[in-house]
């Protein structure tokens, strides 16, 4: 058989593998460039309401970090700012998910062995990865043309748009293949290549940030940190106004070096041995971990550390947008009303509703961190972990209630977090506009309804074990689209009632009716207490 | 002797399935006792209820005195379980796991002599089952997952210790380092109970055996009475020797010839009244094949099998059936 025999059957394989895959990612992104074009046709129809948005925003570093590098009011360019990094970011995540699974993760199953004793070789595979990833690349920046195309932008700039998004693709492709050169486990190098894309997006983000507006503040020239992120030079081509290819050798570049040297190390590896070898773990374990309270949060620490950061950044973007918004009058402005249809409070201010708004978003993030504690327990349960812990002298009561504490612990600290962000993002901004004690009453406004759902999937769970994950995430997404989206596609009220969300109190100065809060408080303590004796008479099993 | 475990006609039942089908069940202090079944017979169900893992749907149990549904907490601290299929959390290394489990059960803590004695001995049982306790938990294989539960079992001293089939995933070598540390528990006064479905591995270390099947006890005893009950194989050379004065003892049972030689089981504990029978023939070639358990066994796990199959009709069953002629005890 020939070499290119050999090759096209191994990428018809990889191409079967990851048909229905490959086709979510691609037209997920090239969905995600029409729809985002065309809402700004919407809502910014015209340049003056885009100059407008953008002078607010580059005043924002909030704004950029999560946007990109603004160039100008025109329709195309406006388009790029809002929406290119987040393209980038995902076709960095796929070209990194699939180098790592069409290597690392093969190797560790095996099948990569199989492959390797037949005429294909060792780097026949490795070749067939390339081609794959090369053409989902292709593939994106394709569909991001036609996307922005679709929506009546510029061809030539969405050409361009569409080659930028690929062409980090392509970086992140090889960065992707590299990492599973170097990392023992295909969970490792996920994880390590998925964090180099979020680097490269946060790179960019400071760069953003941290740049030149002109005169006009509504253009930007980027700082120096964009300059080591691959998303970072995507967006120097300045699409539809500058249109340079230029910088995009620079990300085709990364990628040849990163192949070039994936290529030497798996010339020289062993097939399943990495560079670097697996972590070791410890022979015995710290003083600390001799509890089911110190398991649990030793188990989710991770997860608590996520929501916690997202429940920083939330706040930090809070503070910065309440400042923002007070300083320009958009008090009549369609944003206004969407604003308004989230939360739903007469007397409160524009700003302290935006605090709201935001805030019942970080509320989510509590309210799911509290969750998964809850999750956690059936997770445990099925997998059979919980009968070592269960068959030692631990009753199923020590074991409930050490995850509720944890979740109700983790809630707390997220909205902890997320108030700290906004007062010190608005103290910061030197706003005296509003009253910043008002952030920490809007912030333990929150607990109550992401408490609910820590009892009340930890009474599925002692009631209906079986149905605990599936229910507690169906929960809160109908909570979150009832509550919080309800009123922007016009719920109607006695629907929107159902949402815990809807009941948070909206604190405005004195007269804010807290009644919601106590009645979420009461319904959280009963169900947690009804799951508690529950448990008390429950089997435990993997059924 | 001490009671231990006493289950009174204990039934679980799940949805229609009876998992366990009137259960008595007897554990006396300081013996190893063997609890024998085919797949799906019950053991695992009836060791989580003696855990109090698991409710019993009815019928009573208590273990070392307590009950275990009620009291599990003050009896856990006084045993050591070994589930049949031990699952480790992902991110913590087996040293992690063990520390964790044995400090649960206690009396292992820091500078005291019993942490050093404790840190000691898990160090031993390591090199014993030549274990590595630095690997994550995602990355040890079955047999290696089974040596962390046995590991943190064997670490603490308890009164009791219970394994579900423990040593289904280890090989022979690491079999013998089992049963070497389950009697030197014993020789500190502890008592096992073992589950298994193979009889060699409860035949060279169980003092008494019970053997269940489909939810109840079927047989059970010392090793000794147990191969009383089977039947001793004897078979000599035919000679045209007359054997009807061999067919007429009690003893003797499907008395056969074939190929020139002549085959019948005599019951084990009457063997003495047959042999004057076969010196007065003058018997050549004799042969006698000691009982072994394993025909009291197959017999048992055939018995399910033919009434499993019943409607298959496997020839394969009733060839045990013959071959071991075996007589219903039940
Ligand atoms: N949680 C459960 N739900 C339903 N059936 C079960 C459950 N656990 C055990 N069983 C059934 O009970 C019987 C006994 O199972 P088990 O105690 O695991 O047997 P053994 O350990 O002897 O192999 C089997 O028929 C099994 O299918
Ligand atoms: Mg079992």
């Amino acid at each position: 058989m020939t070499e290119v025999a050999t090759l096209r059957i191994l990428w018809g394989q990889r191409l079967r593998r990851d048909r229905w895959q490959l086709a979510i990612w691609v037209l997920g992104i090239g969905a995600l460039a029409l729809f985002s074009a065309t809402a700004i046709h919407q809502t910014y129809g015209d340049d003056s309401s885009r100059a407008e948005i953008l002078q607010v925003a580059l005043a924002t570093p909030a704004i950029l970090m999560l946007r990109g590098l603004a160039r100008g009011a025109g329709i195309g360019a406006f388009t790029f700012f809002q929406i290119f990094s987040f393209l980038a970011l995902l076709a960095g995540m796929m070209s990194t998910f699939l180098a790592v699974r069409h290597s690392r993760a093969e190797e560790e199953t095996g099948s990569a062995e199989l492959i390797a004793s037949t005429p294909a070789g060792r780097l026949t595979p490795a070749v067939a990865t390339v081609l794959h990833g090369t053409a989902a690349n292709v593939l994106v920046a394709l569909a991001v043309f036609a996307g922005f195309t679709a929506a009546g932008l510029d061809p030539a700039g969405a050409l361009v748009a569409g080659a930028a998004t690929g062409a980090v693709g392509l970086a992140f492709l090889g960065v992707g293949l590299l990492v599973a050169q170097l990392m023992g486990t295909s969970r490792g190098a996920n994880g390590f290549s998925a964090a180099l894309v979020v680097l490269a997006y946060v790179l960019r983000g400071i760069g953003d940030a941290t740049g030149t507006p002109d005169a006009g503040g509504t253009v930007m020239t980027a700082g120096p940190a964009s300059w080591f992120s691959p998303i970072g030079w995507g967006q120097q081509t300045f699409a539809f106004t500058g249109d340079r290819w230029w910088p995009l050798l620079l990300p085709l570049a990364l990628a040849a070096v990163s192949l070039g040297a994936a290529w030497v190390l798996l010339e020289r590896r062993d097939s399943g041995a990495s560079v670097w070898g697996a972590l070791p773990g410890r022979v015995a374990a710290r003083r600390g971990l001799n509890s089911p309270f110190a398991l649990a949060l030793r188990l989710q620490a991770g997860s608590i550390i996520g929501w916690s950061l997202g429940g920083l950044a939330g706040g930090l973007l809070t503070g910065s947008l309440g400042s923002a918004i007070a300083a320009v009058d958009l008090a009549d402005s369609s944003a206004t009303a969407v604003l308004r249809a989230i939360i739903q409070s007469q007397g409160a201010s524009l700003t302290q509703i935006m605090i709201s708004v935001l805030f019942s978003i970080v509320g989510v993030l509590a309210a799911a961190c509290g969750l998964q504690a809850v999750l956690r327990l059936r997770q445990e349960e099925a997998a059979g972990t919980a009968e070592l812990l269960l068959a030692a002298p631990v009753s199923r009561i020590r074991w409930l209630t050490g995850y509720l504490l944890l979740g109700t612990a983790s809630v707390v600290l997220v909205m902890f977090l997320a108030g700290l962000g906004a007062w010190v993002s608005l103290t910061g901004s030197g706003d005296t506009s509003m009253d910043v004690w008002a952030v920490w009453e809007t912030a333990a406004a929150q607990l109550p309804a992401a408490l609910i759902y820590l009892a009340v999937p930890a009474l599925v769970f002692v009631l209906w074990p079986a149905a605990t994950i599936a229910a507690g995430w169906a929960l809160l997404g109908a909570g979150v689209v009832m509550g919080i989206f309800g009123g922007m596609v016009g719920l109607d009220q006695g629907i929107r009632d159902l949402s815990p969300f809807t009941h948070t109190p909206v604190p405005n100065g004195s007269t804010t009716d807290w009644s919601g809060a106590w009645w979420m408080l009461a319904i959280a303590v009963l169900a947690a207490v009804v799951a508690v004796i529950g448990m008390r008479r429950r089997e435990t099993g993997t059924a | 002797m001490e009671t231990i475990i006493q289950t009174v006609d204990l039934h679980k039942h799940f949805g229609r399935v009876r998992a366990l089908d009137g259960l008595d069940l007897d554990v006396q202090r300081g013996e190893i006792h063997g609890f024998l079944g085919p797949n799906g017979a019950g053991k695992s169900t009836t060791l989580r209820i003696l855990l109090g893992l698991a409710k019993a749907t009815s019928g009573t149990a208590s273990v070392l005195g307590l009950d275990p549904w009620t009291q599990s907490v003050e009896l856990h601290r006084r045993l050591a379980y070994v589930p049949g299929d031990v699952r480790l959390w992902p991110n913590l290394s087996g040293g992690e796991t063990i520390d964790l489990l044995s400090r649960l059960r206690g009396g292992t803590s820091g500078r005291t002599q019993e942490g050093r004695d404790y840190r000691q001995r898990k160090a031993r049982l390591c090199g014993a089952f030549d274990f590595d306790p630095g690997k994550k938990g995602r990355a040890y294989s079955k047999g290696n997952r089974q040596k962390v539960a046995l590991i943190a079992a064997l670490a603490t001293d308890a009164e009791l210790y219970l394994f579900d089939e423990p040593t289904s995933g280890l090989d022979p070598l690491m079999e013998a380092v089992f049963r070497s540390e389950v009697l030197a528990a014993v020789e500190r006064g502890a008592t096992v109970l073992l589950s298994s479905h193979i009889l060699s591995e409860v035949e060279v270390l169980c003092h008494r055996v019970s053997i269940i099947r489909a939810g109840r006890i079927v047989d059970g005893g010392t090793l000794d009475s147990l191969r009383h009950l089977t039947r001793t194989e004897v078979s000599f050379a035919a000679n045209g020797l007359d054997t009807r004065a061999l067919a007429g003892l009690g003893a003797v049972h499907e008395l056969t010839s074939d190929g020139g030689r002549v085959r019948f089981g005599a019951d084990s504990d009457r063997i003495a009244e047959v042999l004057p029978a076969l010196g007065a023939l003058g018997v050549q070639g004799l042969t006698i094949t000691p009982p072994s358990l394993e025909e009291l066994f197959l017999r048992h796990y055939g018995d399910a099998s033919v009434a499993a199959g019943a409607a298959g009709g496997e020839p394969e069953h009733a060839r045990h059936r013959h071959l071991l002629g075996a007589r219903g005890r039940d």
